[in-house]
Protein backbone atom coordinates (compact mmCIF):
# COMPACT_ATOMS: atom_id res chain seq x y z
CA UNK A 1 0.00 0.00 0.00
CA UNK A 2 1.46 3.34 -1.07
CA UNK A 3 1.08 6.32 1.30
CA UNK A 4 2.36 9.89 1.35
CA UNK A 5 4.49 9.41 4.43
CA UNK A 6 7.95 9.79 5.95
CA UNK A 7 7.70 7.19 8.68
CA UNK A 8 4.61 5.63 10.31
CA UNK A 9 5.83 6.58 13.83
CA UNK A 10 5.86 10.31 12.99
CA UNK A 11 2.62 10.35 11.02
CA UNK A 12 0.42 11.93 13.70
CA UNK A 13 2.79 14.73 14.85
CA UNK A 14 3.78 15.59 11.26
CA UNK A 15 0.10 15.72 10.26
CA UNK A 16 -0.69 17.96 13.25
CA UNK A 17 2.17 20.31 12.32
CA UNK A 18 0.69 20.51 8.82
CA UNK A 19 -2.76 21.33 10.17
CA UNK A 20 -1.55 24.25 12.30
CA UNK A 21 0.79 25.59 9.61
CA UNK A 22 -2.15 25.64 7.19
CA UNK A 23 -4.43 27.25 9.81
CA UNK A 24 -2.58 30.03 11.62
CA UNK A 25 -5.38 30.51 14.17
CA UNK A 26 -4.49 27.10 15.61
CA UNK A 27 -1.62 26.01 17.83
CA UNK A 28 -0.09 22.53 18.34
CA UNK A 29 1.15 21.32 21.73
CA UNK A 30 3.46 18.49 20.61
CA UNK A 31 4.10 16.89 24.01
CA UNK A 32 0.42 15.98 24.45
CA UNK A 33 -0.64 16.11 20.78
CA UNK A 34 -3.25 18.77 21.43
CA UNK A 35 -4.42 21.20 18.74
CA UNK A 36 -6.00 24.30 20.29
CA UNK A 37 -7.32 27.71 19.39
CA UNK A 38 -4.82 30.53 19.84
CA UNK A 39 -7.56 33.07 20.66
CA UNK A 40 -9.18 31.33 23.63
CA UNK A 41 -12.11 33.08 25.28
CA UNK A 42 -11.71 32.35 29.00
CA UNK A 43 -15.28 33.49 29.69
CA UNK A 44 -17.09 30.82 27.69
CA UNK A 45 -17.42 27.10 28.37
CA UNK A 46 -14.34 25.31 26.99
CA UNK A 47 -15.07 22.45 24.58
CA UNK A 48 -12.70 19.55 24.03
CA UNK A 49 -13.06 16.53 21.80
CA UNK A 50 -10.63 14.10 20.30
CA UNK A 51 -9.97 10.47 19.79
CA UNK A 52 -7.81 8.33 17.61
CA UNK A 53 -6.26 9.86 14.50
CA UNK A 54 -7.30 8.65 11.06
CA UNK A 55 -10.67 10.46 11.04
CA UNK A 56 -9.42 13.72 9.57
CA UNK A 57 -10.66 16.39 9.38
CA UNK A 58 -12.10 15.20 12.72
CA UNK A 59 -11.40 16.48 15.21
CA UNK A 60 -8.72 19.15 14.68
CA UNK A 61 -10.56 20.53 11.65
CA UNK A 62 -13.44 21.50 13.93
CA UNK A 63 -11.33 23.59 16.33
CA UNK A 64 -12.12 27.28 16.04
CA UNK A 65 -14.74 29.93 16.69
CA UNK A 66 -18.18 28.38 17.14
CA UNK A 67 -17.00 24.81 17.64
CA UNK A 68 -14.15 23.25 19.66
CA UNK A 69 -11.40 24.89 21.71
CA UNK A 70 -9.11 21.88 21.56
CA UNK A 71 -8.80 18.47 19.91
CA UNK A 72 -6.67 15.75 21.50
CA UNK A 73 -5.04 13.46 18.95
CA UNK A 74 -4.39 9.81 19.74
CA UNK A 75 -2.45 7.44 17.54
CA UNK A 76 -4.19 6.06 14.49
CA UNK A 77 -7.53 4.65 15.68
CA UNK A 78 -6.44 4.65 19.34
CA UNK A 79 -7.83 6.93 22.02
CA UNK A 80 -5.46 9.53 23.42
CA UNK A 81 -4.24 8.71 26.93
CA UNK A 82 -5.84 10.23 30.01
CA UNK A 83 -2.62 12.23 30.52
CA UNK A 84 -3.05 13.84 27.10
CA UNK A 85 -6.70 14.67 27.75
CA UNK A 86 -5.94 16.03 31.23
CA UNK A 87 -3.32 18.36 29.78
CA UNK A 88 -5.75 19.55 27.11
CA UNK A 89 -8.25 20.38 29.87
CA UNK A 90 -5.59 22.43 31.63
CA UNK A 91 -4.47 24.13 28.40
CA UNK A 92 -7.91 25.54 27.54
CA UNK A 93 -9.31 26.03 31.06
CA UNK A 94 -12.07 28.63 31.32
CA UNK A 95 -13.94 30.37 34.11
CA UNK A 96 -17.16 28.67 33.03
CA UNK A 97 -15.90 25.08 33.08
CA UNK A 98 -15.13 22.49 30.42
CA UNK A 99 -17.25 20.05 28.43
CA UNK A 100 -15.67 16.91 26.94
CA UNK A 101 -17.38 15.56 23.83
CA UNK A 102 -16.49 11.88 23.67
CA UNK A 103 -17.34 9.34 20.99
CA UNK A 104 -18.77 6.28 22.72
CA UNK A 105 -15.92 3.73 22.54
CA UNK A 106 -14.45 1.76 25.45
CA UNK A 107 -10.99 3.30 25.17
CA UNK A 108 -12.15 6.87 24.67
CA UNK A 109 -14.62 6.67 27.56
CA UNK A 110 -12.04 5.24 29.97
CA UNK A 111 -9.34 7.77 29.08
CA UNK A 112 -11.60 10.84 28.98
CA UNK A 113 -13.31 9.78 32.23
CA UNK A 114 -9.98 9.27 34.01
CA UNK A 115 -8.82 12.71 32.80
CA UNK A 116 -12.08 14.25 33.98
CA UNK A 117 -11.60 12.79 37.46
CA UNK A 118 -8.00 14.06 37.61
CA UNK A 119 -9.06 17.55 36.51
CA UNK A 120 -11.91 17.60 39.03
CA UNK A 121 -9.37 16.77 41.75
CA UNK A 122 -7.58 19.95 40.67
CA UNK A 123 -10.79 21.92 41.15
CA UNK A 124 -11.61 22.30 37.44
CA UNK A 125 -15.31 22.02 36.62
CA UNK A 126 -15.55 19.32 33.92
CA UNK A 127 -18.54 17.55 32.42
CA UNK A 128 -18.75 15.07 29.56
CA UNK A 129 -21.19 13.85 26.93
CA UNK A 130 -20.96 10.64 24.89
CA UNK A 131 -21.99 10.59 21.26
CA UNK A 132 -23.65 7.34 20.09
CA UNK A 133 -25.29 8.06 16.74
CA UNK A 134 -24.48 4.83 14.86
CA UNK A 135 -27.68 2.79 14.51
CA UNK A 136 -25.77 -0.22 13.14
CA UNK A 137 -24.85 -1.20 16.67
CA UNK A 138 -27.43 -2.68 18.95
CA UNK A 139 -27.95 -0.67 22.10
CA UNK A 140 -28.52 -2.84 25.12
CA UNK A 141 -27.76 -2.99 28.80
CA UNK A 142 -25.30 -5.80 28.16
CA UNK A 143 -23.06 -4.06 25.66
CA UNK A 144 -21.12 -0.82 25.58
CA UNK A 145 -23.85 0.60 23.37
CA UNK A 146 -23.82 2.42 20.08
CA UNK A 147 -20.66 4.05 18.82
CA UNK A 148 -20.07 7.68 17.91
CA UNK A 149 -19.52 8.40 14.21
CA UNK A 150 -20.17 11.31 11.81
CA UNK A 151 -23.05 12.73 13.85
CA UNK A 152 -20.42 13.88 16.34
CA UNK A 153 -19.76 16.86 14.06
CA UNK A 154 -23.29 18.16 14.68
CA UNK A 155 -22.73 17.77 18.43
CA UNK A 156 -19.54 19.86 18.17
CA UNK A 157 -21.50 22.48 16.24
CA UNK A 158 -24.41 22.59 18.68
CA UNK A 159 -22.28 22.74 21.82
CA UNK A 160 -19.92 25.21 20.18
CA UNK A 161 -22.69 27.64 19.29
CA UNK A 162 -24.25 27.34 22.76
CA UNK A 163 -20.87 28.03 24.37
CA UNK A 164 -20.22 31.10 22.17
CA UNK A 165 -23.71 32.25 23.16
CA UNK A 166 -22.44 32.55 26.74
CA UNK A 167 -24.43 29.64 28.12
CA UNK A 168 -23.43 27.93 31.39
CA UNK A 169 -21.71 24.55 31.52
CA UNK A 170 -25.01 22.85 32.43
CA UNK A 171 -26.79 24.58 29.53
CA UNK A 172 -24.07 23.72 27.01
CA UNK A 173 -24.12 20.11 28.21
CA UNK A 174 -27.91 20.01 27.86
CA UNK A 175 -27.68 21.39 24.32
CA UNK A 176 -25.06 18.77 23.40
CA UNK A 177 -27.23 16.01 24.84
CA UNK A 178 -30.21 17.27 22.90
CA UNK A 179 -28.14 17.10 19.71
CA UNK A 180 -27.03 13.56 20.60
CA UNK A 181 -30.64 12.51 21.15
CA UNK A 182 -31.60 13.79 17.70
CA UNK A 183 -28.76 12.61 15.47
CA UNK A 184 -28.42 9.17 13.85
CA UNK A 185 -26.03 7.68 11.29
CA UNK A 186 -25.48 4.49 9.32
CA UNK A 187 -22.57 3.62 7.03
CA UNK A 188 -21.24 1.11 4.55
CA UNK A 189 -17.77 0.30 3.22
CA UNK A 190 -16.71 -0.86 -0.23
CA UNK A 191 -13.13 -1.50 0.88
CA UNK A 192 -11.19 -1.72 4.12
CA UNK A 193 -8.83 0.98 5.29
CA UNK A 194 -5.09 0.47 5.67
CA UNK A 195 -3.52 1.52 8.98
CA UNK A 196 -0.09 2.96 8.06
CA UNK A 197 1.82 1.09 10.78
CA UNK A 198 0.36 -2.21 9.61
CA UNK A 199 0.57 -1.55 5.88
CA UNK A 200 -2.11 -4.02 4.84
CA UNK A 201 -5.92 -3.70 4.81
CA UNK A 202 -7.60 -4.37 8.19
CA UNK A 203 -10.27 -6.59 6.67
CA UNK A 204 -10.75 -8.05 3.23
CA UNK A 205 -13.90 -7.51 1.23
CA UNK A 206 -14.28 -9.08 -2.19
CA UNK A 207 -14.99 -7.19 -5.44
CA UNK A 208 -18.61 -8.28 -5.29
CA UNK A 209 -19.27 -7.47 -1.63
CA UNK A 210 -19.71 -4.57 0.78
CA UNK A 211 -19.67 -4.26 4.58
CA UNK A 212 -22.96 -2.80 5.77
CA UNK A 213 -23.27 -1.07 9.14
CA UNK A 214 -19.54 -0.42 9.29
CA UNK A 215 -17.74 1.74 11.84
CA UNK A 216 -14.94 4.22 11.32
CA UNK A 217 -11.95 2.16 12.48
CA UNK A 218 -11.84 -0.66 9.99
CA UNK A 219 -13.83 -2.83 12.35
CA UNK A 220 -16.08 -5.04 10.24
CA UNK A 221 -19.72 -4.06 9.81
CA UNK A 222 -22.80 -5.86 11.06
CA UNK A 223 -23.22 -7.79 7.82
CA UNK A 224 -21.41 -8.69 4.63
CA UNK A 225 -23.73 -7.98 1.71
CA UNK A 226 -23.49 -8.24 -2.05
CA UNK A 227 -22.51 -5.03 -3.86
CA UNK A 228 -25.65 -3.05 -4.65
CA UNK A 229 -26.69 0.14 -6.41
CA UNK A 230 -26.53 3.57 -4.80
CA UNK A 231 -30.35 3.72 -4.92
CA UNK A 232 -30.71 0.39 -3.12
CA UNK A 233 -28.33 1.49 -0.35
CA UNK A 234 -29.99 4.90 -0.04
CA UNK A 235 -33.46 3.40 0.24
CA UNK A 236 -32.42 1.00 2.99
CA UNK A 237 -30.40 3.58 4.94
CA UNK A 238 -32.97 6.35 4.68
CA UNK A 239 -35.72 4.06 5.95
CA UNK A 240 -33.55 2.83 8.84
CA UNK A 241 -32.68 6.37 9.96
CA UNK A 242 -36.27 7.65 9.75
CA UNK A 243 -37.49 4.65 11.75
CA UNK A 244 -34.83 5.06 14.43
CA UNK A 245 -35.53 8.78 14.75
CA UNK A 246 -39.28 8.01 14.81
CA UNK A 247 -39.92 10.54 12.06
CA UNK A 248 -43.34 10.02 10.50
CA UNK A 249 -44.76 13.48 10.07
CA UNK A 250 -43.76 17.08 9.31
CA UNK A 251 -40.12 17.38 10.45
CA UNK A 252 -37.11 19.47 9.58
CA UNK A 253 -33.67 17.85 9.34
CA UNK A 254 -30.08 18.49 8.35
CA UNK A 255 -28.44 15.78 6.26
CA UNK A 256 -24.80 14.75 6.05
CA UNK A 257 -23.35 12.43 3.45
CA UNK A 258 -19.95 11.72 4.91
CA UNK A 259 -17.20 10.12 2.87
CA UNK A 260 -14.91 7.66 4.63
CA UNK A 261 -11.80 8.95 2.84
CA UNK A 262 -11.55 6.72 -0.21
CA UNK A 263 -14.69 7.64 -2.13
CA UNK A 264 -14.66 10.55 -4.59
CA UNK A 265 -17.03 13.48 -4.18
CA UNK A 266 -18.82 12.54 -7.41
CA UNK A 267 -20.00 9.35 -5.73
CA UNK A 268 -21.04 11.20 -2.57
CA UNK A 269 -23.14 13.67 -4.60
CA UNK A 270 -24.61 10.80 -6.61
CA UNK A 271 -25.46 9.02 -3.37
CA UNK A 272 -27.18 12.15 -2.04
CA UNK A 273 -29.25 12.25 -5.21
CA UNK A 274 -30.28 8.67 -4.45
CA UNK A 275 -31.19 9.63 -0.88
CA UNK A 276 -33.52 12.41 -2.09
CA UNK A 277 -35.56 9.85 -4.04
CA UNK A 278 -36.59 8.16 -0.81
CA UNK A 279 -37.33 11.15 1.42
CA UNK A 280 -41.00 11.47 2.32
CA UNK A 281 -42.80 14.67 1.27
CA UNK A 282 -43.35 15.78 4.86
CA UNK A 283 -39.61 15.94 5.51
CA UNK A 284 -38.05 19.38 5.09
CA UNK A 285 -34.30 19.61 4.44
CA UNK A 286 -32.79 22.63 6.18
CA UNK A 287 -29.14 22.08 5.24
CA UNK A 288 -27.05 19.46 3.47
CA UNK A 289 -23.39 18.67 4.13
CA UNK A 290 -21.51 16.53 1.64
CA UNK A 291 -17.85 15.68 1.99
CA UNK A 292 -15.25 14.07 4.20
CA UNK A 293 -16.02 14.98 7.82
CA UNK A 294 -15.36 11.79 9.79
CA UNK A 295 -13.14 9.52 7.75
CA UNK A 296 -11.64 6.11 8.23
CA UNK A 297 -8.24 6.85 6.62
CA UNK A 298 -8.63 5.60 3.04
CA UNK A 299 -11.72 3.42 3.32
CA UNK A 300 -14.09 3.64 0.35
CA UNK A 301 -17.70 4.09 1.41
CA UNK A 302 -19.90 6.61 3.12
CA UNK A 303 -22.23 7.23 5.98
CA UNK A 304 -25.57 8.99 6.03
CA UNK A 305 -26.54 11.15 8.99
CA UNK A 306 -29.93 12.71 9.78
CA UNK A 307 -30.06 15.47 12.39
CA UNK A 308 -33.60 16.23 13.55
CA UNK A 309 -34.02 19.95 14.20
CA UNK A 310 -36.16 22.15 16.39
CA UNK A 311 -35.91 25.94 16.72
CA UNK A 312 -33.03 25.77 19.21
CA UNK A 313 -30.92 23.21 17.32
CA UNK A 314 -31.58 25.06 14.07
CA UNK A 315 -30.38 28.33 15.60
CA UNK A 316 -27.17 26.66 16.79
CA UNK A 317 -26.61 24.95 13.44
CA UNK A 318 -26.98 28.28 11.65
CA UNK A 319 -24.72 30.22 14.03
CA UNK A 320 -21.41 31.53 12.74
CA UNK A 321 -18.47 29.10 12.69
CA UNK A 322 -14.85 29.68 11.72
CA UNK A 323 -13.07 26.35 11.48
CA UNK A 324 -10.95 24.66 8.85
CA UNK A 325 -13.41 21.92 7.99
CA UNK A 326 -16.94 23.06 8.82
CA UNK A 327 -18.57 26.21 7.49
CA UNK B 1 12.68 -20.92 45.03
CA UNK B 2 9.55 -20.25 47.08
CA UNK B 3 9.22 -16.45 47.14
CA UNK B 4 9.38 -13.70 44.52
CA UNK B 5 11.91 -10.93 45.10
CA UNK B 6 12.00 -7.57 43.32
CA UNK B 7 14.56 -9.16 41.00
CA UNK B 8 12.10 -11.88 40.02
CA UNK B 9 9.33 -9.34 39.41
CA UNK B 10 11.72 -7.31 37.24
CA UNK B 11 12.52 -10.48 35.30
CA UNK B 12 8.80 -11.22 34.80
CA UNK B 13 7.99 -7.74 33.53
CA UNK B 14 11.10 -7.74 31.37
CA UNK B 15 10.05 -11.05 29.73
CA UNK B 16 6.54 -9.64 29.31
CA UNK B 17 7.98 -6.54 27.61
CA UNK B 18 10.07 -8.59 25.19
CA UNK B 19 7.11 -10.83 24.29
CA UNK B 20 4.90 -7.80 23.61
CA UNK B 21 7.53 -6.07 21.46
CA UNK B 22 8.32 -9.25 19.53
CA UNK B 23 4.65 -10.03 18.87
CA UNK B 24 3.48 -6.55 17.89
CA UNK B 25 2.30 -7.58 14.41
CA UNK B 26 0.96 -10.97 15.56
CA UNK B 27 -1.14 -9.31 18.26
CA UNK B 28 -2.48 -6.78 15.73
CA UNK B 29 -3.55 -9.68 13.53
CA UNK B 30 -5.40 -11.29 16.43
CA UNK B 31 -7.34 -8.04 16.74
CA UNK B 32 -8.13 -7.75 13.02
CA UNK B 33 -10.55 -10.67 12.99
CA UNK B 34 -13.27 -8.88 14.94
CA UNK B 35 -11.66 -5.69 16.26
CA UNK B 36 -9.85 -2.86 14.54
CA UNK B 37 -6.39 -4.37 14.31
CA UNK B 38 -4.36 -1.99 16.44
CA UNK B 39 -4.05 -3.94 19.69
CA UNK B 40 -0.44 -5.09 19.23
CA UNK B 41 0.69 -1.64 18.26
CA UNK B 42 -1.05 0.12 21.18
CA UNK B 43 0.44 -2.35 23.64
CA UNK B 44 3.92 -2.22 22.10
CA UNK B 45 3.94 1.55 22.28
CA UNK B 46 3.57 1.51 26.06
CA UNK B 47 6.02 -1.33 26.67
CA UNK B 48 8.54 0.20 24.30
CA UNK B 49 8.48 3.33 26.45
CA UNK B 50 8.74 1.13 29.55
CA UNK B 51 11.91 -0.40 28.11
CA UNK B 52 13.32 3.07 27.45
CA UNK B 53 12.59 4.23 31.00
CA UNK B 54 13.57 0.88 32.56
CA UNK B 55 16.71 2.15 34.33
CA UNK B 56 14.95 5.08 35.96
CA UNK B 57 11.89 3.24 37.34
CA UNK B 58 11.30 3.28 41.09
CA UNK B 59 12.88 0.27 42.83
CA UNK B 60 12.32 0.78 46.56
CA UNK B 61 9.99 -2.22 46.79
CA UNK B 62 7.88 -4.51 44.59
CA UNK B 63 4.75 -2.37 44.82
CA UNK B 64 6.58 0.83 43.95
CA UNK B 65 8.28 -0.79 40.97
CA UNK B 66 5.04 -2.20 39.54
CA UNK B 67 3.22 1.08 40.14
CA UNK B 68 5.85 3.05 38.30
CA UNK B 69 5.61 0.57 35.39
CA UNK B 70 1.83 1.15 35.43
CA UNK B 71 2.28 4.91 35.16
CA UNK B 72 4.35 4.57 31.99
CA UNK B 73 1.98 2.02 30.48
CA UNK B 74 -1.12 4.12 31.25
CA UNK B 75 0.46 7.17 29.64
CA UNK B 76 1.96 5.59 26.54
CA UNK B 77 -0.25 2.63 25.55
CA UNK B 78 -2.82 3.91 23.12
CA UNK B 79 -6.55 3.39 23.14
CA UNK B 80 -8.22 1.15 25.68
CA UNK B 81 -4.94 -0.66 26.42
CA UNK B 82 -3.56 2.24 28.48
CA UNK B 83 -6.29 2.31 31.13
CA UNK B 84 -6.71 -1.48 31.11
CA UNK B 85 -3.08 -2.66 31.27
CA UNK B 86 -1.92 0.43 33.17
CA UNK B 87 -4.87 0.05 35.55
CA UNK B 88 -4.00 -3.63 36.10
CA UNK B 89 -0.39 -2.74 36.91
CA UNK B 90 -1.45 0.06 39.25
CA UNK B 91 -3.86 -2.23 41.15
CA UNK B 92 -1.11 -4.87 41.47
CA UNK B 93 1.33 -2.24 42.67
CA UNK B 94 -1.12 -1.13 45.30
CA UNK B 95 -1.53 -4.72 46.53
CA UNK B 96 2.26 -5.18 46.74
CA UNK B 97 2.93 -1.77 48.33
CA UNK B 98 6.07 -1.77 50.50
CA UNK B 99 6.60 -5.52 50.03
CA UNK B 100 10.16 -6.74 49.47
CA UNK B 101 9.09 -10.32 48.74
CA UNK B 102 5.90 -12.10 47.71
CA UNK B 103 4.94 -15.68 48.52
CA UNK B 104 3.50 -17.70 45.66
CA UNK B 105 0.01 -17.21 47.08
CA UNK B 106 0.58 -13.46 47.46
CA UNK B 107 1.81 -13.35 43.86
CA UNK B 108 -1.46 -14.99 42.78
CA UNK B 109 -3.46 -12.55 44.91
CA UNK B 110 -1.57 -9.66 43.36
CA UNK B 111 -2.64 -10.78 39.88
CA UNK B 112 -6.16 -11.14 41.27
CA UNK B 113 -5.96 -7.50 42.35
CA UNK B 114 -4.99 -6.63 38.76
CA UNK B 115 -8.08 -8.48 37.48
CA UNK B 116 -10.28 -6.60 39.97
CA UNK B 117 -8.74 -3.28 38.94
CA UNK B 118 -9.36 -4.04 35.26
CA UNK B 119 -12.98 -5.05 35.94
CA UNK B 120 -13.55 -1.83 37.84
CA UNK B 121 -11.97 0.33 35.12
CA UNK B 122 -13.57 -1.25 32.07
CA UNK B 123 -16.83 -2.58 33.49
CA UNK B 124 -16.21 -6.05 32.03
CA UNK B 125 -16.50 -9.38 33.83
CA UNK B 126 -15.35 -12.92 33.01
CA UNK B 127 -17.33 -14.30 30.07
CA UNK B 128 -17.43 -10.98 28.19
CA UNK B 129 -14.66 -12.15 25.84
CA UNK B 130 -11.87 -9.99 27.20
CA UNK B 131 -8.40 -10.57 28.64
CA UNK B 132 -10.11 -11.33 31.97
CA UNK B 133 -11.04 -14.72 30.51
CA UNK B 134 -7.34 -15.63 30.50
CA UNK B 135 -6.28 -13.67 33.58
CA UNK B 136 -8.90 -14.92 36.05
CA UNK B 137 -8.33 -18.65 35.32
CA UNK B 138 -4.56 -18.06 35.59
CA UNK B 139 -5.05 -16.46 39.02
CA UNK B 140 -7.22 -19.39 40.15
CA UNK B 141 -4.68 -21.95 38.89
CA UNK B 142 -1.81 -20.12 40.62
CA UNK B 143 -3.75 -20.01 43.88
CA UNK B 144 -4.59 -23.73 43.64
CA UNK B 145 -0.95 -24.57 42.90
CA UNK B 146 0.22 -22.45 45.84
CA UNK B 147 -2.30 -24.15 48.15
CA UNK B 148 -1.05 -27.59 47.07
CA UNK B 149 2.53 -26.63 47.90
CA UNK B 150 3.77 -26.53 44.30
CA UNK B 151 7.08 -24.81 43.53
CA UNK B 152 7.18 -21.56 41.56
CA UNK B 153 8.10 -23.16 38.25
CA UNK B 154 5.26 -25.71 38.43
CA UNK B 155 2.79 -23.06 39.56
CA UNK B 156 3.72 -20.66 36.75
CA UNK B 157 3.35 -23.49 34.26
CA UNK B 158 -0.14 -24.29 35.62
CA UNK B 159 -1.05 -20.61 35.49
CA UNK B 160 0.14 -20.36 31.88
CA UNK B 161 -1.85 -23.42 30.85
CA UNK B 162 -4.97 -21.98 32.44
CA UNK B 163 -4.44 -18.67 30.61
CA UNK B 164 -3.97 -20.43 27.26
CA UNK B 165 -7.06 -22.59 27.83
CA UNK B 166 -9.02 -19.54 28.96
CA UNK B 167 -8.04 -17.68 25.79
CA UNK B 168 -9.02 -20.67 23.68
CA UNK B 169 -12.44 -20.72 25.36
CA UNK B 170 -13.09 -17.11 24.28
CA UNK B 171 -13.51 -18.43 20.72
CA UNK B 172 -17.00 -19.56 21.69
CA UNK B 173 -17.97 -16.27 23.30
CA UNK B 174 -19.72 -13.25 21.82
CA UNK B 175 -17.88 -10.02 22.58
CA UNK B 176 -19.84 -7.52 24.65
CA UNK B 177 -17.02 -5.04 25.39
CA UNK B 178 -14.63 -3.13 23.18
CA UNK B 179 -14.80 -2.73 19.43
CA UNK B 180 -15.21 -6.47 18.80
CA UNK B 181 -18.65 -6.11 20.41
CA UNK B 182 -19.92 -4.14 17.41
CA UNK B 183 -19.82 -7.22 15.21
CA UNK B 184 -21.76 -9.29 17.77
CA UNK B 185 -22.04 -12.88 16.65
CA UNK B 186 -19.44 -12.36 13.95
CA UNK B 187 -16.84 -12.37 16.74
CA UNK B 188 -17.54 -16.07 17.36
CA UNK B 189 -14.74 -18.51 16.42
CA UNK B 190 -12.03 -15.88 16.92
CA UNK B 191 -10.28 -15.71 20.32
CA UNK B 192 -10.19 -12.40 22.16
CA UNK B 193 -6.93 -10.68 21.26
CA UNK B 194 -6.12 -9.58 24.82
CA UNK B 195 -6.79 -13.04 26.26
CA UNK B 196 -4.73 -14.74 23.55
CA UNK B 197 -1.85 -12.32 24.16
CA UNK B 198 -1.94 -13.03 27.90
CA UNK B 199 -1.73 -16.77 27.12
CA UNK B 200 1.47 -16.15 25.13
CA UNK B 201 2.89 -13.84 27.80
CA UNK B 202 2.23 -16.24 30.70
CA UNK B 203 3.74 -19.14 28.71
CA UNK B 204 6.99 -17.24 28.07
CA UNK B 205 7.18 -16.15 31.71
CA UNK B 206 6.80 -19.76 32.87
CA UNK B 207 9.54 -20.80 30.41
CA UNK B 208 11.89 -18.21 31.91
CA UNK B 209 11.82 -19.75 35.40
Amino acid sequence: MKKIINSPENLVPEMCEGIVKANPSLEFLPKYKVIKRKDLNPDKVALISGGGSGHEPAHAGFVGYGMLDAAVCGDVFASPSSVQVYNAIKAVKSTKGTLLIVKNYSGDCMNFDAAKEDAKDDGIDVESVYVNDDIAVKDSLYTIGRRGVAGTVFVHKTAGAAAEDGKSLAEVKAAAEKAIANVRSIGFALTSCTVPAKGTPTFSVGEGDIEYGVGIHGEPGIARQPLQSSDALAEKMTAALLADLKISSDTEIAVMVNGFGGSPLQELYLFYNSVTKFLPDYLRIHKVYIGNYMTSIDMAGASLTFFKLDAELKKYLDAETKTAAFK
Amino acid sequence: MSVFTLNDIEKIISVMTEVILKNEVAFCELDSAAGDGDFGMSLAKGFNELKKEWASLERTDIGGFIRSCGGVIAEYCGGASGPIWGGGFKASGKYAAEKKTLSLYEFAEMLGAAADGIMKRGGAKPGDKTLLDALVPAVDALKAAAASGADVKTALKKGAEAAVNGAEATKNMIASRGRASYVGERSISYPDAGAAALGVIFTKIADAF
